[in-house]
């Protein structure tokens, strides 16, 4: 088992399980950063995999799941607006996400360029690890806006009227 | 029988097929080895028609007419959903309150849509090649398009997304892929014949037909899911039931 | 056996999904598990070589699923409010 595999399935382990879990249980406040949190990481695992396995190809699963991640996140925050701001998240734990996204993605992007070297294989990488960020980025701002939206606001989202 | 005697029961049974399937486990042959007799002959095949990807030569030149049955289905079932979503005679139709969409959120949304629908396409236009094709690269070009929800609130969407023309390329892609399987019965062919030249090994137009049927599922499958989402989007977001007017009718 | 670990975490992951799935009984939850659940069989798909699979999961699991199964909450709870209310006129 090469040090590639062997680093996916510690990410497999120690991230994507934790963040899964995360996901899967409690309230609504915390299920939706940790689904943002689970793509990225499974993004990253399946970079790491595609050089485990000497297979190239294996990237373009990754470069749909690093635009798809945030786009279901963006949609669940989007149709989940009122209960996010009835319980908003703590500040901290949302910033504490996202900074341990911004941290994997170039953990594991840039030894994975430096293995590839340059040509259209490295700037493939990039442009993941690009999304990646973006998206978590995006993810953790939309939930802060939908939070400070929804206590200025005492009406029902979108599509929900009394009237 | 009482609650508890049955629960026994299943349990009892449960063991039973918990074991035997155990034992059958145990009896399967090796997974994934180096040869198969189907495999060999399937990429034997594939890299004799100058298909790089394998999988798109069994789904598009090998056994082409499952994948029009498959195609059939996702069609088939996206004219249910727009037969059962449709706007009744005894429902309203209400304008949406529009939503303010928070500026990072569209800002990220409207940069991400071309990068989805770039990314769509280079998924349906590299079947051939890279994993992916037809199916794959649709549903990412639909995604993107929903993008633009997030983006905008549901009457913009409206406003730029008619979904007539949509349920029209659905039906062209659909038909598409019948013509190109009915121009093979022209050159002398049987159906969904691999007629045209394979071109060059691991570029873009090799395969001869498999990248033209790939480009009419991936217009099949991505227009086919829009209409779907356009019909749930309706109900969820516009459509009211009339039930009350007649309760207030009835009061007067 | 070393081999075999990423596929075994894999399966673990997609058991783990599918009880979770079958426990969970309010629907916004479960369209959180389904998503969840299409991510570990993706996962599954692609330590099992089979890129193409994975990639229509991810697809279709991704934004789609929980697009419609939320799309159907919303319906369903609106036509439940709006029956409350005509109880209370």
């Amino acid at each position: 088992m090469s040090g590639w595999t062997a680093a996916a399935a510690a990410l497999l382990l120690c991230g994507v399980a934790p963040a899964a879990c995360g996901a899967a249980t409690g309230p609504v406040r915390r299920r939706v950063p940790a689904q943002n949190l689970t793509t990225t990481l499974l993004s990253l695992v399946i970079l790491l995999l595609a050089q485990g396995y000497g297979r190239p190809a294996y990237t373009d699963p990754a470069l749909v799941l690093a635009v798809l991640g945030p786009a279901g996140t963006l949609l669940y925050v989007r149709l989940l607006a009122d209960q996010l701001a009835a319980h908003p998240p703590r500040p901290r734990s949302l910033l504490a996400v996202t900074a341990l996204s911004y941290t994997a993605v170039p953990a594991v992007v840039l030894p994975l360029c430096v293995a590839t070297g340059p040509g259209r294989a490295m700037v493939k990488l990039l442009v993941i690890g690009v999304l990646l960020v973006l998206g978590s980025r995006v993810a953790a701002r939309a939930v802060t806006a939908a939070v400070s939206a929804g206590h200025g606001r005492t009406g029902p989202a979108e599509g929900m009227s009394d009237g | 029988m009482s609650s508890r005697l049955r629960l026994w029961v299943l349990a009892a049974g449960g063991l039973g097929v918990a074991v035997l399937f155990v034992l059958a486990c145990f009896d399967l042959p090796a997974f994934g080895g180096l040869r198969h007799p189907y495999g060999d002959r399937a990429v034997h095949a594939a890299l004799a028609r100058h298909t790089a990807n394998t999988v798109s030569s069994v789904n598009f030149d090998q056994r082409a007419f499952d994948t029009l049955g498959e195609e059939s289905i996702l069609f088939g079932s996206v004219v249910g959903t727009v037969v059962l979503l449709r706007q009744t005679r005894d429902e309203g139709r209400l304008p949406p309150e529009p939503a303010t969409v928070a500026p990072p959120v569209r800002r990220y949304a409207l940069i991400a849509l071309p990068v989805t629908l770039l990314i769509g396409l280079y998924v349906i236009a590299h079947g051939q090649l890279s994993p992916g094709g037809g199916f794959q690269g649709g549903v990412v070009v639909a995604t993107a398009l929903h993008l633009l929800y997030i983006a905008v609130d549901y009457r913009a969407l409206e406003r730029i997304r008619p979904v007539g023309l949509y349920e029209v390329a659905d039906a062209a892609g659909e038909a598409a892929y019948l013509l190109v399987g009915t121009a093979a019965l022209v050159t002398g062919a049987a159906f969904l014949t691999n007629f045209l030249p394979y071109g060059t090994f691991n570029t873009l137009s090799s395969g001869g037909t498999v990248p033209l049927l790939n480009a009419a599922i991936g217009v099949e499958v991505a227009c086919g899911v829009v209409v779907l989402l356009a019909r749930f989007l309706d109900q969820a977001v516009e459509i009211e039931s009339g039930d009350r007017d007649d309760e207030a009718e009835a009061g007067t | 056996m070393a081999d075999d670990l990423p596929l075994l975490l894999g399966l673990l992951l997609v058991a783990a999904a599918g009880t979770a799935a079958v426990l969970v009984r309010d629907p916004v939850r479960q369209s959180f598990v389904l998503s969840l659940f299409g991510l570990a069989l993706a996962l599954v798909f692609l330590l099992l070589q089979a890129p193409d699979v994975a990639l229509s999961q991810l697809a279709v699991g991704s934004a789609l699923t929980p697009l419609m199964v939320l799309l159907s909450v919303r319906k369903v709870r609106r036509k439940a409010r709006s029956e409350r209310r005509e109880e209370h006129e």
